[in-house]
């Protein structure tokens, strides 16, 4: 038992038998109101949303939870395929559960997992990731307002929203939370 | 090391400037109150900073940091000062730093005499209007909504606010909605017993508040009047006369129509005093000494507590919302944060 105060992204729940992943948290203090922590819990096998108020000061059933290193190898349309890096086990995890991330991660690429019961709960992406630039139009000539921006689409398929220099094939550092441009990368 | 960012603090002191040309334009005055305390107005859901002060031969005396500079602002109102504003360090401790949180704040609190709750909303208007830099995203900017929070529990989740008065009534809502939380064991239930406005709060921070529309700033009006606090009741209304801003979906400001009736007064002042003993005696936090003087300002015959209007709002939130910041650590130089 924990308080929900306690909680933290990435953390896990028990709720009525079946494990919860903390995707979001935020404290709110109502006006004149005790302190709140309002979360996003996901449940991995189905992907189904909750969205919870608790007090605080609310003890909530957290469980234990390990991580493994595995890579991700491919999605075939339903399911992320991975493999554990330590003893090589395969697994899958529905598409549904993590449908945004196929955006996010490249194939052959190591990934923390976290793991319940040896039940894959979580992949956690990095906060910051550099991507490639896959596909990006050419500015327009003549547009020199400041702050002009395109969209671009990395390796990956992500679509990032970049300042008018970044070209095709460069690199670029995107913050995986906000899906937003950092800066660009030089090698 | 900070990184010092000349940008923000220029942000920052051009915001008060502004603020301070506004109120003193319209004919309001400035004025300084403690930040250090020798009495608070009971409110037990806020934590305080406690300390003390030792006098060299007579002891030491608790003090307390300020969480709103209400309590003297509200002396200065009774002393006939008229109009007033300031700009204030307000400190509010135990709670977790987030996005929206820092321990220490600052606040800007207004109060206008002979005005209610109703006029402040057009005062609140033209206040962000005088400081909003230029180009300031119109989703920021008034015309604000105005809506009740009947009308918005109305909208949201279908249920009538005014038939939900008793913690029965409520708790069955509650559970219709799904809103009772499936997370929260038992044992901490028994623990801490819910109250109406816990489950008030729980109902509205998750079914209502995450969709109040951003395209232009919401003014809550008619909050319960089975949420403790120095507003004047609405007549015929189980509700009291108070609103709260909303900006960008971040909560920006608070208002009364400010109760003026001692009696009443004295009798939120006990029964809020009740709850804060209650919660300290279960999670050991600090109790506040009552300004005891403090109903009296409202007894006067000769200098009667002027009808007013008191509204406070968050100066580093407004900064946050100017600035496009996402984080307080962006408007704040020494986030508390930073130090831990």
């Amino acid at each position: 038992m924990i308080k929900a105060g306690q909680l933290e992204k990435g953390m896990a729940l028990l709720i009525k038998g079946a494990p919860y992943v903390v995707v979001e948290r935020e404290f709110v203090n109502p006006g004149k109101g005790s302190a709140f922590v309002r979360a996003k819990l996901k449940s991995p096998s189905t992907g189904q949303v909750l969205r919870e108020t608790m007090k605080t000061q609310d003890s909530v059933e957290d469980i234990t939870v390990e991580d493994h290193d595995c890579q991700y190898l491919y999605n075939d349309g339903e399911s992320y395929h991975f493999m554990k890096t330590d003893n090589f086990d395969q697994f899958e995890i529905p598409l549904a559960s993590f449908e945004d991330y196929q955006y996010l991660m490249k194939d052959g690429e190591t990934y923390r997992i976290t793991f319940w019961e040896n039940k894959p709960l979580d992949i956690i992406i990095p906060f910051k990731v550099i991507y490639e630039v896959a596909e990006a139009e050419d500015a327009i000539k003549g547009d020199t307002v400041t702050g002009a921006t395109k969209v671009v689409t990395t390796e990956t398929g992500l679509k990032v929203r970049v300042p008018i220099f970044i070209k095709q094939g460069e690199r670029i550092l995107v913050n995986t939370e906000t899906r937003e441009y950092l800066e660009r990368v030089n090698k | 090391m900070i990184t010092f960012n000349r940008e923000t603090a220029l942000q920052r002191s051009r915001l008060y400037t502004r603020t301070r040309e506004h109120f003193t334009r319209k004919g309001y005055l400035e004025v300084e109150t403690p930040i250090l305390a020798d009495g608070l107005i009971p409110e037990p859901t806020i934590e305080v900073f406690e300390t003390a002060f030792s006098h060299p031969f007579k002891g030491t005396t608790a003090r307390w940091l300020v969480p709103s500079p209400e309590v003297h602002m509200k002396q200065l109102l009774a002393a006939g000062s008229g109009s007033i504003f300031q700009i204030s360090k307000c400190f509010r401790n135990s709670e977790q730093i987030g996005r929206y949180h820092n321990p220490e704040f600052s606040m800007l609190e207004w109060y206008t005499v002979e005005a209610d709750y109703k006029d402040s909303i057009a005062h609140a208007e033209e206040y962000i209007s005088a400081v909003a830099p230029r180009g300031t995203p119109e989703h920021l900017l008034p015309p604000f909504r105005v809506k009740t929070m009947h009308e918005l529990w109305h909208t949201a989740v279908g249920l009538d606010l005014d038939e939900l008065q008793t913690l029965e009534k409520l708790r069955k809502a509650a559970s219709s909605l799904g809103a009772a939380s499936s997370v929260v064991s038992s044992a901490a239930a028994e623990h801490a017993p819910e109250t109406w406005e816990s489950l008030f709060n729980r109902i509205f921070l998750t079914h209502i508040e995450p969709d109040i529309p951003q395209d232009k700033p919401l003014i809550i009006t008619d909050y319960p009047a089975r949420i403790e606090c120095l507003a004047a009741n609405k007549k015929g209304t189980p509700c009291k006369e108070r609103w709260e801003l909303y900006a960008g979906g971040i909560e920006l400001a608070n208002c009364y129509t400010e109760e003026t009736d001692a009696d009443r007064i004295e009798e939120v002042f006990r029964r809020e005093s009740a709850a804060a003993a209650l919660r300290s005696i279960r999670s050991g936090s600090a109790i506040p000494d009552l300004p005891q003087e403090f109903p009296e300002h409202f007894r006067s015959r000769e200098h009667p507590f002027p009808p007013c209007s008191g509204t406070a709002l968050g100066l580093d939130r407004l900064l946050l919302l100017f600035g496009g910041y996402t984080d307080l650590e962006g408007v704040i130089l020494f986030p508390l944060s930073a130090t831990m």
